[in-house]
């Protein structure tokens, strides 16, 4: 009776497995589609569009088609949590991705643990994913923030050896810790720290600063500020003559395409640091970019290029674990190499972080152009996870 | 006693010049606020979004091809005229009811969540660029100053004795006072008292407009925009004691004056504590504010 039982139990998850096996692979998006970032989630959906399309047109994955199923996570934590359940136990996706807030990426991972299934961002900046909170069901194929404040910190040391840096950040987790990550890049290198501030975040306005700053005389000013924040400060720094003669670099979500209008002339000048440029000078990020203007009407940012990639990370990972199986795309995507817009990026086996090529990018004229790029394995750092 | 004359000049100065320049934007946002409330007792939620739209009314009108000064001047013509219909058509439907007080706090808050909404839908959410009509900068013993905000300190002056000679010192003024003082009384004396609160309504909206043009090049414009100034006007208002125009403009100075003093020794993230602190100690004490109503004043 109870043989009978078993063989049946067998029998059936075959037969479930051979169906999963082929019918089209479902590829979960947990993404922000209304709210704060919504922006962000359209570009991770442009990107992600694009992909399937150019992947399921080209005969898919193993002859398999990939199939999108989009929720809408609001950018909130909790809600990214049911979603992402809701993927995994409703939808049966094989694999997940699009969450964007570090908060809602490491909530998610924990699902997939408890899923055991594998997720990947290709937004969230925080160190921790892929450091001190790293798992072993999540990937990042984006930058991390160190790798940006590495790339922004050895511009700085070539163009402004020993540079007087003043630094401004909105007074938040995200803010201190942009802060504290690259004042240590900049000082490694020889950088002086003349001054600190914290303004509260959707601060009205920034003169009372000032007197602060200009007493310090920085060379430098390095600023994490974000959406309108950064229209207030870089038009009143302007106002006051502040930014004359001082180089202003900050985070790589200070300046975006979706304030840089706004800021208009105040942002010419600024630097920082990305993992992707539209001006990056390859044939494939030339294919990419005409691609995606020609699908959305608008050009890529980082958030789309990553978002882009990552389809072709999980292609290229199943197609060497010749299977979905959980583990064993696990262990195809440690140290797998694959081509993305930016290049041929590396997965590192130790953390789960992508190593890739990273830039320093100047604005001119309202567009970014690349003045600096930094090798993979220099902008990286090292490998700080312990528990895989 | 050397670096004490620098901290004075090149620290505390420029200190106290920036709060002023901030001070006189709050007074302008409160003034509206006040006159509101002296005269028609209804808090007016959406005062911000109304100096929003002023902003954005700016945006569009220099979008259609016009100069930053025709902006100024026909803005607060519109609004004023928006400030009229939304009396007449909303206001004055609830206002006669016994809970006037709670149904136009209400109804207001509601037409402010509206009308953020209709300006993100028509203008999107990402913010947009006014450009300062005068650039350029003045330096004065030592201290550095941008031209613009001279001007606006200087329009905005204007501004406020304007409104106290119109409230205090003309015929309209007196009219609206005494209608402030006592309704029924102005009533029987003839004073048309509906159409009074509709354009004293449509005068405090005009107000708030008038200092969304005026700010526009330094904030910038966003759909949001109109909570940056309206909570800590609120506070001015309570201080300065509800309906009362020369309490709206001390406690709008005093008050920019100590967040922008204090944040050279704390945090600036402690502003708004302090801020509503000073006015929960008001309340406690002194309920009433700095000065009496519209009406008694």
């Amino acid at each position: 009776m109870k043989t009978k039982l078993m063989t049946t139990l067998i029998a059936a998850t075959f037969t479930v497995g051979a169906q999963a096996q082929t019918g089209p692979i479902r590829v979960g998006v947990v993404t922000p589609l209304s709210g704060t970032y919504a922006g962000i989630g359209q570009q991770v959906k442009w990107g992600l569009d694009l992909a399937a399309k150019e992947i399921n047109g080209g005969g898919g994955v193993m002859g398999r088609q990939i199939e999108l199923i989009y929720e809408d996570e609001e950018a909130n934590p909790a809600v990214a949590v049911q979603k992402a359940e809701k993927l995994f136990q409703v939808g049966k996706v094989d694999f997940l991705t699009g969450t964007v807030n570090s908060g809602s990426t490491l909530a998610v991972g924990q699902v997939a643990e408890r899923n055991n299934r594998l997720i990947a961002t290709t937004v969230s900046f925080a160190d921790s994913i892929t450091a001190d909170k790293c798992s072993a069901n999540v990937f990042r194929v984006n930058a991390r923030a160190g790798m940006q404040s590495a790339a922004l910190a050895d511009w700085m040391a070539s163009t402004k050896p020993n540079a007087n840096v003043f630094y401004l950040g909105p007074d938040y987790e995200m803010g201190r810790s942009t802060v504290a990550a690259f004042k240590s890049a900049a000082e490694s290198k020889g950088a002086k720290t003349v001054g600190e501030v914290f303004a509260p975040l959707d601060n009205k306005d920034y003169s009372p600063f000032f007197g602060q700053m200009r007493s310090a005389r920085p060379t430098v000013i390095y600023t994490s500020v974000a959406g309108n924040d950064t229209v207030r400060l870089f038009t009143q720094m302007a106002e006051f003559g502040l930014n004359r003669n001082v180089q202003v670099v900050g985070a790589s979500g200070t300046v975006t395409s979706q304030n840089l209008k706004a800021i208009g002339s105040a942002a010419d000048g600024f630097v920082t640091g990305v993992g992707y440029s539209t001006s990056i000078d390859s044939a494939e990020n030339k294919k990419f970019v005409a691609s995606f203007e020609a699908a959305n009407k608008a050009q890529p940012d980082l958030y789309g290029a990553d978002s882009y990639g990552v389809l072709f990370f999980y292609k290229a990972a199943v197609e060497k674990a010749k299977s979905t199986d959980t583990d064993k795309v696990r262990t195809a995507m440690r140290g797998l190499q694959w081509a993305t817009p930016q290049g041929i990026k590396t997965m590192r086996a130790g953390d789960h972080q992508a190593m890739q090529d990273m830039y320093a990018v100047k604005v001119n004229g309202g567009k970014f152009e690349i003045v600096g790029k930094v090798a993979a394995a220099t902008a990286i750092g090292p490998d700080a996870c312990t528990k895989f | 006693m050397s670096s004490a004359l620098d901290w004075l000049q090149f620290v505390l100065a420029p200190q106290m010049v920036n709060g002023l320049s901030i001070g006189v934007a709050v007074v302008l946002m409160a003034l509206g606020l006040t006159i509101i409330f002296g005269l028609l007792d209804v808090i007016n939620m959406a005062h911000g979004e109304f100096y929003a739209i002023g902003a954005y009314g700016a945006v569009a009108l220099i979008g259609l091809g016009m100069s930053f000064w025709w902006a100024l001047a026909l803005t607060p013509l519109l609004m004023a005229v928006l400030g009229y219909v939304t009396e007449r058509g909303l206001i004055q439907r609830v206002f006669h009811s016994k809970d006037r007080h709670t149904l136009t706090l209400l109804l207001t808050f509601g037409v402010g969540i509206v009308l953020e909404d209709v300006l993100k839908i028509v203008f999107g959410a990402n913010p947009l660029r006014v450009e300062a009509p005068i650039t350029g900068a003045t330096e004065l013993v030592g201290l550095f100053f941008p031209n613009y905000r001279l001007f606006v300190m200087a329009v905005g002056g204007l501004l406020i004795v304007a409104v106290w000679v119109l409230v205090f010192r003309t015929s309209l003024g007196a009219i609206v006072r005494a209608a402030a003082f006592d309704r029924y009384m102005s009533a029987s004396l003839g004073v048309p008292i509906s159409r009074v609160y509709a354009a004293t309504f449509a005068f405090g909206v005009a107000l708030a407009g008038i200092s969304g043009v005026l700010l526009a090049p330094i904030y910038s414009v966003f759909p949001t925009m109109g909570r940056d100034f309206v909570l800590i006007a609120f506070s001015v208002v309570i201080i300065g004691g509800m309906g009362s125009i020369k309490g709206a403009v001390l406690a709008g100075l005093l008050l920019t004056q100590v967040q922008s003093i204090s944040s050279l020794f704390i945090s600036p993230v402690w502003n708004d504590p302090l801020l509503f602190g000073i006015m929960v100690l008001v309340l406690m004490w002194r309920p009433q504010g700095l000065y009496g109503k519209l009406g008694n004043a």
